[in-house]
């Protein structure tokens, strides 16, 4: 006998979760459906098969600027939360010193707070010192918020890491910079890889922060809000919003998979 | 050999520890400190000499408008963290324990929305709510309901944020009641059947208590974020779904610039969640050293 | 490099006011040419590209017509734009740092920026079309005896509703109010509202409300808040709701008239009896400006027959130029534009500076906060 849930709760609860997946993907599919409708208002009935939508975003300078723009801020600010991160990670997991528990306590507090508070707070230490809003202060502020992301993904990987493999490049004469290079940096890459991900995620989809923050250009968030607010571009905006959305669930799904084996691979070599 | 490689770690710790520390004194501490600076008029949006002053506090705590208006976010924000936790928590349970082969799939496929714009989202549900969107235009095709009759309260609503913060939250609130309840030790269960407890005591005096950790910080993921929100309620919430985290926003941005009371509204605000999250943490805390 | 920029702008600054005075002396001696002769030369120093802070619609983004002018002119100085959402957002920036050339505020803010030290006064010398603009809003640009403000776009504020939905009692701001269409109504989100519900009260001068009238105004908007189903910012987004169905009634610029029209509704924009209110969008040039001749030649360009006529017949608006017609005859109605003082009394009430804007924004945020 199973001791968790019965032959009948087990379907009901199966019910259940195909129910909740078709609620969490109808409305995907539905943008999907009215990325290709030949029509300027998405209702139904569906009135032809189109690619002008996708043609024409193909075609709008300010779209694609701002998915530059994105692009470059995700990438930076990506590489300062995971160089950051993984810093932070090593003595946090792996070391014992007065403090640990303030220093954890700091760098995972921005998990819980509120956006729009984060936001208004640098827009007011920007002003204050008087520094002009660029891409590079949208950076900042999103290393902030990935930060505590990546710690969330190296330390428990961290923790797994036998400690004797650390002292075994010790005692065969490899200094701190070598062992991390050539035991521990292998070890945790495709936890590093993923660390990358989720801020490059995060900082690609960050609307609240960067609405206070940004100067001039545009990111991809701020573009699609203020597109959102002129729905004259709905159709255009949804063609983007399936091209975005089939990306990043590729990319997503296929990082998980790929940390899985790799990692399953690691541990094979290591044991 | 045991002395030597302490000392050199000693001196590595503050090494490494030292930029993401400083990293976040300088862009998350020291902001905080500069919000409560311009709620009391240390600094100014307007340049020139301003009396340190106490007055947008004062006026904070003695005009109604401001605390009824959290206060009714925080309802919302409750209710939409309680709906989210009590329908994830079932599948969470699903797929932890119902020894299911392919969990870890099943499992990216509920968080994969997660992880795609959240934007576009609430974009979806625009289409879809409308006068003239899926729902209605769906209902007159079918001729449900005339042209001349929508159901016109779908967008623009309280319920149109609700819903919609419910959808964009409940693929990430699966994961921690997920992980909360795949390292509960199955034993458990088993021992409490060979002492003849059913399937649903078992439920209610093992699984249930031990997973209340999970609970709670999907709990917090949801309140935190939801309770401050602005972007979806800016979109869908018309009127009657004006929130807390709007009047922030538009404190800061049209209007007049009145950069005083924001700041005293985003702090009280901080001030709430820190205040609860240190309660919550420490519960935690509290019922682990007590498990041990 | 900071103290080089301060001095680079001094010495223009001074450059600047000389050759205003050179251009007045040299315009009663030579004529207009002589004039545009030495700008010409003054323009040539002028480098870098025209910092322009303007409404969204109105940069690269869709505007192009209004300047087009300008950049055939002057190419090697293309304007870059920074996109500002309302006065307050071009205030909050400028306070940030931004230093733009020229920027476009409402007639209501051209006291408020006249005093604040963020702009100086122009020299309509230097606009070629400044003779045909209208003198009712060229006076509303001016403070003190300076052109702080040239006029540009220029509407009303009245009611826009479905005839065919909607049967009003008496023509009045009250419609906004009605509750017999609660939940198809659209509000305006801005301080505004105050000095509209003030006409609604019949005070005598909503733009100076005192205390116990402001309070009243508010308490108004308070009580009748549940009746509005959207309080809107972005026009397009108030057009689409209104297009679709969701609302039948709003508060709403001549432009939305139009369109709507043009959707095939059945659409009435009535001029309540307490008055409309009527507005005019003012470019304003930023202080110590290192480019005030390209900013002079910029305004020039939108001020032209062209790109007055373009703005009618595209976005919908009226422009300060005078000699522009629309090709609508239906905008040319709305718009009431072959009277020169429709803006005026007793036509409509001319948005005018509001002395305690703080204060009525304060009001006004706690109204949707409520």
């Amino acid at each position: 006998m199973d001791a968790a849930m019965s032959k009948s709760g087990r379907r009901l609860l199966r019910g259940l979760f195909g129910l909740v997946v078709v609620f969490l993907y109808a409305p995907i599919a539905i943008l999907l459906v009215f990325s290709f409708n030949n029509s300027e208002l998405p209702s139904f009935p569906l009135s032809g098969f189109t690619l002008t939508w996708y043609r024409q975003f193909v075609h709008d300078p300010e779209l694609i600027g701002s998915l530059e723009t994105s692009a470059i801020v995700a990438a930076l600010s990506s590489v300062g939360a995971v160089v950051l991160g993984t810093l932070a990670s090593i003595p946090l997991a792996r070391r014992r010193f007065t403090g640990k528990a303030a220093a954890s306590a700091l760098l995972l507090s921005p998990l819980v707070v509120p956006y729009v508070v984060l936001g208004i707070s640098l827009l007011l230490l920007f002003h204050a010192v008087g520094v002009p809003r660029t891409i590079m202060t949208v950076v900042i502020g999103h290393i902030v918020i990935s930060l505590p992301y990546t710690l969330l993904v190296l330390i428990p990987r961290l923790e797994q890491i036998d400690v004797a493999l650390e002292e075994a490049a010790y005692d065969l004469g490899a200094n701190r910079v070598q062992t991390f290079r050539l035991i521990i940096l292998p070890l945790i890459l495709p936890a590093v890889v993923s660390a990358f991900l989720i801020s490059f995620t995060t900082s690609f989809d960050e609307y609240a922060i960067a609405s206070f923050v940004a100067g001039t250009r545009a990111t991809f968030p701020l573009y699609l809000y203020g597109a959102l607010r002129f729905p004259n571009r709905l159709p255009e905006v949804i063609a983007v919003a399936v091209v975005v959305m089939t990306v990043s669930l590729i990319v997503v799904v296929g990082a998980e998979l790929g940390r899985r084996v790799a990692e399953r691979r690691l541990e094979a070599l290591a044991s | 050999m045991a002395g030597r490689r302490r000392r050199r770690l000693d001196l590595t710790t503050p090494g490494l520890l030292g930029l993401p520390l400083a990293w976040l004194v300088a862009f998350f501490l020291v902001p905080i400190g500069i919000v409560g600076a311009y709620s009391i008029d240390v600094f100014s949006i307007f340049p020139g000499k301003h009396p340190v002053t106490l007055a947008g506090w004062h006026d904070f705590v003695h005009s109604a408008v401001y605390l009824k208006l959290f206060w009714k976010s925080v309802r919302m924000s409750l209710i939409v963290s309680a709906l989210v936790v009590l329908l994830a928590y079932p599948l969470a349970y699903y797929l932890a324990l119902s020894g299911t082969k392919r969990k870890y799939i099943l499992l990216l496929i509920l968080i994969a929305p997660f992880l795609t714009s959240y934007l576009l989202r609430v974009l979806a549900w625009k289409v879809i709510l409308g006068s003239n969107g899926v729902v209605n235009s769906l209902l007159y095709w079918l001729g449900l309901r005339s042209h001349d009759n929508p159901v016109s309260q779908l967008l623009y609503s309280r319920f149109a944020v609700m819903l919609v913060l419910v959808y964009v939250w409940l693929p990430f609130v699966a994961l921690p009641i997920f992980v909360s309840l795949e390292s509960l030790d199955q034993r458990l269960l088993e021992a409490a059947a060979d002492l003849y407890a059913s399937r649903w005591q078992a439920f209610r005096r093992v699984t249930l208590p031990l997973s209340v950790p999970g609970i709670i910080a999907a709990f917090l993921f949801v309140f935190i974020p939801t309770v401050g929100e602005f972007v979806t309620p800016s979109l869908v919430g018309g009127t009657s779904g004006y929130m807390y985290g709007n009047q922030i926003s538009d404190l800061f941005g049209t209007g007049f610039p009145d950069w005083r009371t924001g700041s005293v509204l985003a702090l009280f605000l901080l001030g709430v969640v820190a205040a609860l999250t240190g309660v919550f943490a420490r519960f935690l805390g509290m019922r682990q050293t007590a498990a041990r | 490099m900071k103290g080089e920029e301060l001095i680079e702008r001094r010495v223009s600054r001074e450059d600047f006011l000389k050759l205003g005075a050179a251009a007045g002396a040299a315009g009663l001696i030579a004529g207009r040419a002589g004039a545009a002769d030495a700008a010409r030369s003054h323009l040539e120093k002028e480098s870098g590209r025209l910092q322009v802070l303007d409404w969204p619609g109105y940069g690269n983004d869709g505007g192009q017509a209004m300047f087009a002018q300008y950049v055939k002119k002057y190419p090697q100085n293309k304007p870059q734009f920074t996109v500002m959402t309302n006065e307050s957002d071009a205030l909050a920036k400028m306070h940030a740092g931004l230093k733009p050339d020229l920027f476009r505020p409402y007639v209501g803010w051209v006291k408020y920026f006249a005093t604040s030290g963020l702009v100086q006064p122009w020299d309509p010398k230097l606009i070629t079309n400044f003779k045909d603009l209208n003198p009712l809003m060229v006076k509303a640009g001016q403070y003190q005896g300076k052109q702080w403000g040239i006029p540009a776009d220029w509407g009303f504020d009245a009611i826009l509703y479905r005839t065919d939905k909607v049967h009003p009692k008496a023509d009045s701001w009250g419609l906004l109010f009605d509750e017999r269409y609660k939940g198809k109504i659209a509000w305006f989100d801005d301080l505004g509202m105050l000095v509209m519900a003030g006409f609604y009260l019949g005070f005598k001068d909503p733009y100076k409300q005192t205390d116990a009238q402001l309070q009243r105004a508010q308490k108004l908007l308070i009580s009748k808040k549940h009746v509005a189903r959207t309080i809107w910012s972005s026009e397009t987004s108030l057009d689409n709701d209104f297009a679709a169905g969701d609302l039948w009634i709003a508060y709403a610029w001549p432009n939305d008239w139009v369109i709507m029209k043009k959707k095939g509704l059945k659409v009435r924009y009535m001029h309540p009896k307490e008055g409309p209110i009527s507005w005019v969008g003012m470019f304003m040039l930023g202080k110590g400006t290192p480019r005030p001749h390209l900013a002079h030649a910029y305004v020039d360009a939108w001020s032209s027959v062209k790109s007055a006529k373009w703005l009618e017949d595209n976005y919908g608006y009226g422009e300060a130029n005078t000699k522009a017609r629309p090709a609508s005859s239906d905008l040319l109605r709305a718009l009431q534009l072959t009277n020169p003082r429709a803006v005026a009394e007793p036509n409509a009430h001319f948005d005018r500076d509001i002395p305690r804007r703080a204060v009525y924004a304060k009001k006004w945020e706690e109204v949707k906060a409520a």
